[in-house]
This record gives structure tokens, C-alpha cells and sequence, in this order.
């Protein structure tokens, strides 16, 4: 590198190193510190204090850029918050769809600008809520979908040519069946699917190491149905990202921010590779690949995180693809405020938490962000609480000033440092799993879930001996603690589920629903698109039930060595 | 030697959070109990497994809101067959309000978020011996 290009002058750099020399030995030392062992959540250890000494080796252009140009460190639109806030968009779902379809009305009237919509663990492992397996948990932690009627009931009303909708499908089992629901009830409101706009979560990670529930599919057989999803959407969806690589469950269930980003971007180069050996072009699809990512408590590690981020995916998408279209280069995020540093002790002290995680989102230049309820560490959120992680999200757009000037920490001696630190660990655990032949098979082994579990007990340990302060949890306590507020009781939901698949299995067309399913059946054996087949499976009103036990019985399932 | 006390960890239903379940199962075997890692499973499975391996702990976990159902099943089974010495413990996301109802039930003991591994290991070591 050049002196001309250099971000300090060097003679300046080398003034400033012998200073900071000195006066950390005569200024500094003779001081008591709290600690000598300062480091991020994810183990970086933190100096001091930082000058540009720490970032004297950034070549401007070439490393942090404009925005809306390459690498795309300062954000990827060349206005960001300027032009548009972020998107607000609120998660939500619970009961059947005609409960969940009143608080999507309610959320989008108090001025939400997206639906956000979660599904019940039985719909997100392709179950029907009348399995016995589902019988316990239908209408929990997400809406129940078992037919194309409970998604015609879900946006009811709704104009879903208007509004961009994230399914939060989570795993391919389940996308494959509830976003072709989807499609299908616009195909039946006369809407052309290139009308529509949203996202699908759609990650085999989701499926085979994050959220292990019954029946899980072997994760190629995941992995297929995910990249099936994403070439229909190519081919008839333009507007739609069918794909959230989500870094946020994986941190949920344990990893670190290295891991988090290391293990969505592997995934997505895994997907890119398994497209363009289908034939697409690699502009066709990149532009609309999408993460989804945590805000933990981490403040600066965290926005250091989504500005390494994105200069790793410009780098390697360039690198490995060449796309022609900037478009391609852009790793575009959602962020939810992370769950799992919530505590079920002192809820309301989560409103605090969620405010700092959300506000770490903005700084490191999120797309769209939820902020959690205060009471997700105990039930799903009530609808006063939903309705106060609302406005704390519109208060950090509106009040806080966040918005006026683009990546507002970016040039910090510090940030820039952490950034490159961040990168750097991303990059060398990166190359470690290409040498294991890359995600699935990485998956395949179990080493994935490995290295999430032991992240996962070293962060627990740190807890349990109060070297990681939680406040009311391991510290600042309150004996005899009383509940504040009231808890979220899920609406009644199997029964009248239970009613709506018996009527509809009177009413359908017998032989029609059974000619669907052997058509994805053969669509299975043939290795064709599944998503093309059961867009139009759907519409025979087949149960999601019956479309995944037809998929369990193609690909059979898989145990994951969890344990 | 003194035999070590024997652990089932199962999850309730279709509830699909390992985080806790593992977490807690990795502190127990690191306390030098032995484990069996039973996944998802229904009331009927879980017994007739906590039986067949003769344990003396059966821990369930469940973040999705149907312990109201089916942790009491796994009481009542059990006690059915014959099994009713062994201990019952259930790990979580559960009110407040519903732990009386609970152990009223006969759940042994709730440990909610955040509980630190060496209270569920207390819990166990002194009830079990």
C-alpha cells in the first residue's frame, strides 16, 4: 500500500504509537483497574483505549467505501436511513389464523410496516395440529396453518399486493408447504405472483441443527428443498428474498457473532453453488439472498459484526462469482433483538435490553428490525407488550436521531478495529469448513451443532459463576420477586383446527388431493422443483400434513447426533 | 464404587429448543451422572424409556407452552406403572403461576430461565441418594 493511500499519514501513526506507549506506562498504569482480562462475547480481547494507530492499515476506498458502493462497509444503500428508515416489522403469530389475522390488523393500524409471521411448532415441522405428536402444541409459539384455507383466513383483508410479508417458515420442510400456500391464496385473490413481495425464512440449518424437533429430514434432503424454493422464486417471484439465512436462531441456540456470520455466509456460498449447477445466472438470484441476524448484548461487538459482514460477502460473492450486478454484492439483514439475553426475572428490565440491542442494529445499518417483547423470556407476547416493543423500535427511528447521517460510528478507531478483528475470525473459520467439504456435510457429521454446544456451555458457565453479569439474574436481584404483569394465554386452537381439516377433507375432492400428493411424490423421485408442483398441490387442499409425510417417505429422515 | 445416578432428558411434545435440554444434560454427565438424551418425545415414550433404563431422574424440558399438558402425563404414567420412586423435573420457560400447579401435580421440581447448572445438580444429588 502506498502512503497516498494510507488512512493516516504514517510519520503521524508512528507519533501517535510512542505516545500511547508512554502514556500507558506513566498515565494509565499507576491507576486501578476493575480488570485486566477486557474482552467482546465472542473473546476478542479489548484494549484500552484505541488511536489510529489501530486502523492506520485501512486503505479507504478499498476497505470501508461509500455507501451504496463496494465493499459496501458503510451500508449498502447509498442513502440508508436517509431515503428510508429501516423496516418495522414486528413478529407475530399464535392460535389459529383467525386470532393471529386480528393482530397483524392491529400491529399494521398502530404503524407497523410489514407483516413478520411465525408459525406454530407443529406447522414449522410439518405436522398437523390433529397429529398426536402436534396435540399439545398446536397454536404455540406461532400461528397453526394445516391447509391453504388457514392461509386464505390469515390475510384476510389484508392486502398483501401492498405490503411485503415475511413468512417465518424456518425450516425447508415447512417453507415449502406454507410459502406455496401463500402464492396459492394470491394465485386465488387474481394476483400475479410478481406482484408480491416478502421474504421466507427457508434454512436448512433451521431444519437439521438449530431447531431439532421429530422427523427431521436428512440435511441434503433439506438443503434441496430450501435451493427449490429459492429457483421458483427466481423463475415466477422476482420481488420475493426466499431466503433468510438466520444467523439470529443459530446465535439463539448458543454460537458466538464469529460463528453467526461464518455459518450463514458458508450456507448461502453452499446455495449460490447449488443454483448456478442448476443453471441459473448468479444475478438472477444473489440480489435477493437475505440474512437474518442477532442483536446481543455485545453493543459495539455486534455493530462491528454486520459491518465485517458485509465486507466479507462483497469479497467472496466477487471473488467466487464475479456477478455483474452490484446488486449481488449487497448482504442485506434483518435483525431481531436477541431472545436469549432476555431474563424471566425483572421482565420489564427487557424493555432496557431490547432498546440497546435494537439501537446496535440501526448503528451497524440493519434493514429491517424486531424489537422483542418484554415478556418472551416467560410466553408470546401479549398485545401490550407487543405494542411496546413497537414503539420502542418507532421511538429509536423517530426520537433518538440515529437516523440523520449514515453509519455514524464507522472511522471510529475502535469500531474499524473490531471490524477487521471480527473479519479476520470469520474468514479463518470459513476456510475451516470448506476443508470439511463445506456446510451440509459439516452439518452431516455433526460438527455444526458441536461447535454451537460448546459455545453454548462456556456462555452458561460464564453466567452460572457471575463472570458474565446479568442484571436480576446473577446480580442486582429481587427476593420474593412478584410478576408485574399479565402473561399471554394461547387461544384455544386443536379443536377448532381440528374441526376445519375434518370439514375440509369431507368437502375436497378425494381423488384430486391424492393425485397431488403422488404428483410430488414423483416430482421426488424425478428430482424435480417441488415448489412448482406444490403450489399447485396446495390448491387441492391437501393438509401440510400430508405433503411433508409424502416428502419423510421420498427422502426418509435423519437423526441428528445432538448428544 | 457408588453406582451414579442415572438421567433421562427428554423433550415435551414437538417443543424444538435443544439449547436448555442439552446445556443442563452436558452439566450433568460433567458432574458424573449418566444420561440419556431422549429428544422429542410423547408421555407414553418417555416412561416406557425411563423404565427401560432403569433411571432415577426423569428431567423434561419444554420452552413452547404445553407443560400444563403433558408434563403432568409423564406423573401419572409413570405412576401407573409402578415407577413412582423415580423423580420427575422439568426445565423451561414456565410461568410463575403454573409451578404450584406443577409440583401439585407431582413435578418434583421447575427450573426456569437461568437456573445455574449447580442448583439442578443439588436438587438431583440430594433427593437421588
Amino acid at each position: 500500500m502506498t502512503a497516498a493511500t494510507k488512512l493516516y499519514n504514517p510519520d503521524a501513526v508512528k507519533n501517535i504509537k510512542k505516545e500511547k506507549k508512554a502514556w500507558e506506562e506513566q498515565t494509565f498504569a499507576p491507576h486501578k483497574k476493575r480488570s485486566d482480562d477486557f474482552h467482546t462475547l465472542s473473546a476478542i480481547p479489548i484494549q484500552a483505549l484505541y488511536t489510529p494507530a489501530d486502523a492506520s492499515d485501512l486503505n479507504y476506498m478499498q476497505d470501508l467505501g461509500l455507501p451504496g458502493e463496494g465493499p459496501f462497509v458503510r451500508g449498502v444503500y447509498p442513502t440508508m436511513y436517509r431515503g428510508r428508515s429501516w423496516t418495522i416489522r414486528q413478529l407475530a403469530g399464535f392460535g389459529p389464523p383467525e386470532e393471529t389475522n386480528m393482530r397483524y390488523k392491529f400491529l399494521l393500524k398502530e404503524g407497523a410496516n410489514g407483516i413478520n409471521g411465525v408459525f406454530d411448532y407443529p406447522t414449522l415441522r410439518g405436522f398437523d395440529s390433529t397429529d398426536p405428536m402436534a396435540r399439545a402444541d398446536a397454536g404455540r409459539g406461532g400461528v397453526a396453518i394445516d391447509t391453504l384455507e388457514d392461509m386464505q383466513i390469515l390475510f384476510d383483508g389484508i392486502p398483501i399486493e401492498k405490503i411485503s410479508t415475511s413468512l417465518v417458515t424456518c425450516q425447508p420442510i415447512c417453507n415449502i408447504t406454507v410459502q406455496s400456500m401463500y402464492f396459492a391464496n394470491a394465485q386465488l385473490r387474481d394476483l400475479a405472483l410478481d406482484q408480491l413481495a416478502g421474504t421466507s425464512q427457508n434454512d436448512f440449518l433451521m431444519e437439521t441443527v438449530v431447531t431439532i424437533a421429530p422427523e427431521v429430514l436428512p440435511p441434503r434432503a433439506s438443503f434441496k428443498l430450501s435451493c427449490d424454493a429459492i429457483e421458483f422464486c427466481t423463475k415466477h417471484v422476482p420481488r420475493w428474498n426466499p431466503v433468510s439465512f438466520s444467523g439470529y436462531n443459530y446465535r439463539e441456540s448458543g454460537c458466538t457473532a464469529i460463528q453467526e456470520v461464518a455459518f450463514v455466509i458458508c450456507n448461502a456460498i453452499a446455495c449460490c453453488r447449488e443454483l448456478i449447477r442448476r443453471g441459473l445466472d448468479i444475478d438472477s438470484f444473489a440480489p435477493r439472498l437475505s440474512f437474518f441476524l442477532s442483536a446481543h448484548n455485545d453493543f459495539f461487538e455486534e455493530i462491528a459484526k454486520y459491518r465485517a459482514a458485509r465486507r466479507i460477502w462483497y469479497r467472496m460473492m466477487k471473488e467466487r462469482f464475479a456477478p455483474k450486478d452490484s446488486h449481488s454484492l449487497r448482504f442485506r439483514f434483518h435483525v431481531q433483538t436477541a431472545g436469549v439475553a432476555l431474563t424471566a426475572q425483572q421482565p420489564l428490565n427487557n424493555i432496557a435490553r431490547a432498546a440497546y440491542h435494537g439501537m446496535a442494529a440501526v448503528l451497524g445499518g440493519a434493514q429491517s428490525v424486531h424489537i422483542d417483547g418484554y415478556d418472551e423470556a416467560l410466553c408470546t407476547p401479549t398485545e401490550l407488550s407487543a405494542l411496546t416493543a413497537l414503539r420502542t423500535n418507532q421511538i429509536l427511528q423517530l426520537e433518538t436521531g440515529v437516523t440523520r447521517t449514515i453509519d455514524p460510528l464507522g472511522g471510529s478507531y475502535f469500531i474499524e478495529s473490531l471490524t477487521n478483528q471480527l473479519e479476520e475470525k470469520i474468514l479463518d473459520l470459513l476456510e475451516k469448513i470448506e476443508h470439511m467439504d463445506g456446510i451440509v456435510r459439516a452439518v452431516e457429521t455433526g460438527w455444526i451443532h458441536q461447535e454451537i454446544s460448546n459455545a453454548a456451555y462456556a456462555y452458561q458457565q460464564a453466567v452460572d459463576s457471575g463472570k458474565m453479569p446479568i442484571v436480576g439474574l446473577n446480580c442486582h436481584r429481587v427476593k420474593e420477586e412478584k410478576l408485574p404483569m399479565d402473561l399471554f394465554e394461547v387461544p384455544e386452537t386443536l379443536s377448532i383446527q381440528e374441526k376445519k381439516i375434518n370439514k375440509i377433507k369431507k368437502k375436497r375432492d378425494a381423488a384430486k388431493a391424492q393425485r397431488a400428493l403422488e404428483a410430488i411424490a414423483s416430482c421426488c423421485d424425478q428430482d424435480g422443483n417441488l415448489m412448482e408442483v406444490i403450489v399447485e398441490s396446495v390448491k387441492s387442499y391437501v393438509t401440510e400434513g400430508e405433503i411433508s409425510r409424502t416428502l419423510k417417505d421420498r427422502y426418509g429422515t435423519w437423526t441428528p447426533p445432538l448428544f | 464404587m457408588k453406582k451414579s445416578i442415572r438421567v433421562l432428558i427428554a423433550r415435551l411434545g414437538m417443543d424444538a429448543h435443544w439449547r436448555g435440554s442439552i446445556m443442563v444434560a452436558r452439566a450433568l454427565r460433567d458432574a458424573g451422572m449418566e444420561v440419556i438424551y431422549l429428544g422429542n418425545q410423547l408421555p407414553g415414550e418417555i416412561v416406557e424409556a425411563a423404565i427401560q433404563e432403569d433411571v432415577d431422574v426423569v428431567g423434561l424440558s419444554t420452552l413452547s407452552g404445553n407443560h400444563m399438558i403433558l408434563a403432568p402425563e409423564v406423573v401419572k404414567l409413570l405412576n401407573a406403572k409402578g415407577a413412582k420412586e423415580k423423580m420427575v423435573i422439568l426445565g423451561g420457560s414456565i410461568p410463575p403461576d403454573d409451578i404450584p400447579k406443577l409440583k401439585g401435580a407431582g413435578i418434583g421440581e421447575v427450573f426456569g430461565p437461568g437456573t445455574p447448572f449447580r442448583n439442578i445438580i443439588k436438587y438431583i444429588t440430594k433427593l437421588a441418594s
